[in-house]
């Protein structure tokens, strides 16, 4: 027993020591091989200034920086070293003030909007210092102004793109779905990634938990139990519309998972008079129901990796709960992470590298966000601090993770880059818990 | 005087008596004596006519917890008894039985004819789903539970093994809702907050499945029971100490309208 604990310590030690050592390393590929500078002034009014017209470019702006600087491509020196004068159009740039050696840029983004019959145009460029090239001239129209921050939404993540040579889609009109405490029940809520526009996919006034996105993001699936119920229900409902109920053995239904071709569900119950929670998994539209671990212990959390050829899950099999992995014909069970104390939510990298989850140690009584990286079982510590973390989540371009945190005195959702820098609160009232990034909406496939 | 009359009618008396039997011609044989019957039920009557009994039961078929009547018959009969708890009876009656179980009811009759048995048997069979339960007796089972008649069982930390303490709780849980078998009984699983949310909703479910496991062992109707988990969801009390937390790893009681 106390050899035990002792060896538990020194894995522990070992592994932060292993985090300081490999920490420029880590997680985020490809690795940054070079750093782009890039400045973004603040889009100016097309016609004469309003207050309207401030106000539509004073969310503009902002939205636009925070999504440039959250891709963690760039480095944005502070808007106090540009030059003062303000650009509308290419004709206004001095392009040799912007090489000066304080700002320094690689590439400038600037433009203009114009606010007409209660919607905006947005001419936005981005042009090579150096060369004095145009990259990109785009021209944008928002219906409303207030979706102006979908427009910068959209500008940002066309700039990731062409900047990183295709590495990423960018994030920022990307989705966060999560579990959200409503009177005496939880609710599914979807939010844009950095926190902003909430919308509500649920109002039945039951117990909503553990939300995951179809492929497409057309649909989320999660279990509910209605008020009163004694029986959790897997629920595949429609972002915007209807929802179907799939049929599950047992009064005990959870964290279900749908696979990477849209097809499959996997999720955790059990049968009738069973004691113990196996993976099944499951035609999304019903029927094809599999018991695929069908073993003692609990079994939970499934998640797909990326090609749909394997399943991680949870299992207290061997004593506490841990991280194993299966094919998805229910063969080939073997244990991923061999540290002991209390592993959860398993959740794989879109790249299928890593798979990050949550770890209690065994004398604490928080939890953090670990990334096991699969072919060779190294481990790596992502949160660290008194709070507790858990619930991780990859963005679609494996760039980042969302989880959730009691670090602000509750639990609410997080985002940050996937080697633990650059955390950001995205909500931050009531009880918000689970969440899950969409993938890129079917628009944009 | 007289007593030559009484001699004189007493010879004449005799004479007739003498005539007639001398005026057949051949005397009639004398009967044999009856034979022995075997067809006789009671032991060697010592006088009097043999008792009787007839016994039914109305309806022969009930549900467990419902109730038939049993009615009887006797003649000659100076003591009835009937077995299965019934008791000394009069002659002629009827009485409501609640059998628990399946039994025969064997009625005897004594009387100074000898004595006589006759049975009938009832049949009792589980309540279909619809119930034999109650509004009152839903009442008097949320009663027991608020007052802790039916009592919650706490685990370990992590654990969903049921201790001795949790076993002799169910024992007397189980007297409880044997007496109700139509009453839908909802075991719910908890668990404390220290856990994460997914594995916490597993192991509040195995916590209430093996609760309904045990209670099936001790004699209650395993259909009468549903369990769901509850995770950490509804902790019974909100501290943060070892002390809250060990209230709120628990299986609880309730039961459905």
């Amino acid at each position: 027993m106390i050899v035990r604990s002792l060896a538990q310590i020194l894995i522990l030690l070992s592994t932060v020591g292993l985090l300081s050592a490999q920490e420029p390393e880590i997680v985020i590929r490809p690795p940054i091989t070079g750093v782009t500078r890039l400045a973004v002034a603040d889009f100016q009014s097309k016609a004469a200034a309003t207050a309207e017209t401030d106000s539509a470019l004073k969310v503009f702006n902002d939205v636009l920086w925070k999504d440039l600087d959250f891709s963690a491509f760039f480095e944005m020196k502070s808007k106090s070293f540009y030059p003062n004068k303000p650009i509308r159009v290419p004709l206004d740039v001095t392009f040799e003030d912007w090489q000066s050696s304080v700002v320094n840029a690689d590439f400038l983004l600037f433009g203009n909007v114009q606010l007409a019959g209660g919607g905006a145009v947005v001419e936005a460029y981005l042009y090579d210092v150096k060369t004095k090239q145009q990259v990109l001239g785009k021209r944008f129209t928002a219906a409303s102004t207030t979706l102006i921050r979908n427009v910068a939404h959209n500008f940002a993540d066309e700039v990731v793109f062409q900047l990183s040579a295709g590495t990423s889609r960018g994030v920022a009109r990307t989705q966060i779905a999560f579990s959200s405490q409503k009177g005496g029940g939880k609710e599914i809520q979807i939010v844009d990634y950095d926190g902003a526009n909430p919308r509500t996919v649920t109002a039945n006034g039951g117990l909503n938990k553990f939300p995951e996105w179809s492929p497409d993001n057309s649909r989320l699936a999660f279990v509910t139990r209605l008020p009163d119920s004694s029986r959790w229900e897997i629920w595949v409902q429609e972002v915007s519309g209807g929802r179907s109920v799939l049929s599950t053995p047992s009064s005990y239904a959870s964290s279900p998972a749908i696979s990477p071709n849209g097809q499959r569900i996997a999720f955790s119950s059990r049968s009738q008079e069973a004691t113990d929670s196996d993976i099944y998994v499951a035609n999304v539209g019903g029927g094809g129901t599999r018991n695929l671990t069908n073993h003692q212990g609990i079994d939970t959390s499934p998640c797909w990796s990326p090609t749909g050829q394997q399943i991680a899950f949870i299992s207290d099999r061997s004593g506490g709960p841990q991280v194993w992995v299966l094919d998805a014909d229910g063969s080939n069970v073997r244990r991923l992470v061999l540290e002991g104390g209390h592993c959860d939510s398993p959740e794989w990298s879109p790249d299928g590298r890593l798979i990050a989850y949550s770890w209690q140690a065994p004398t604490q009584w928080k939890h953090d966000v670990y990334v096991v990286e699969v072919a060779t079982g190294k481990i790596f510590q992502l949160t660290v601090g008194g709070a507790s973390n858990e619930s991780p989540h990859w963005s679609p371009d494996g760039r980042h993770i969302v989880f959730q945190s009691t670090r602000s005195g509750s639990k609410q959702i997080f985002i940050m880059n996937a080697d633990g820098k650059n955390v950001r609160q995205i909500t931050a009232y009531g009880i918000n818990e689970s969440p899950a990034w969409s993938g890129y909406s079917k628009r944009e496939q | 005087m007289k007593r030559v009359f009484t001699a004189l009618m007493v010879l004449a008396v005799f004479s007739v008596l003498m005539v007639l039997s001398g005026c057949k011609k051949t005397p009639p044989p004398r009967p044999t004596p009856p034979a022995p019957t075997t067809s006789t039920p009671a032991p060697a009557p010592t006088g009097g006519p043999a008792p009787t009994v007839e016994i039914q039961a109305s309806p022969s078929t009930v549900e467990r917890g419902g109730q038939a009547t049993l009615s009887w018959k006797t003649q000659n009969a100076t003591s009835v008894i009937i077995d299965g708890g019934v008791g000394n009876v009069s002659e002629t009656g009827s009485v409501v039985i609640t059998p628990r179980d399946s039994a025969t009811f064997t009625a005897t009759a004594k009387g100074a004819g000898g004595e006589a048995r006759a049975s009938t048997r009832v049949t009792v069979v589980s309540p279909k789903e619809a119930g034999v339960v109650t509004s009152s007796d839903i009442d008097n089972i949320l009663k027991a539970i608020a007052d802790g008649r039916i009592k919650d069982v706490f685990f370990a930390y992590d654990k969903s093994e049921l201790s001795p303490e949790s076993r002799s709780t169910l024992e007397q849980n189980a007297k409880w809702l044997r007496q109700y078998p139509g009453a839908t009984v909802v075991i719910e699983g908890h668990c404390d907050e220290r856990g994460t949310e997914e594995y916490n909703l597993a192991l509040g479910d195995r916590r209430a499945q093996g609760t309904r496991e045990y209670l099936v062992q001790l004699g209650v109707t395993a259909e009468q029971m549903e369990t769901i988990s509850l995770g950490e969801e509804r902790p019974f009390t909100p501290g943060q100490d070892e002390a809250a937390y060990s209230q709120n790893r628990r299986a609880h009681f309730t039961v459905k309208r």
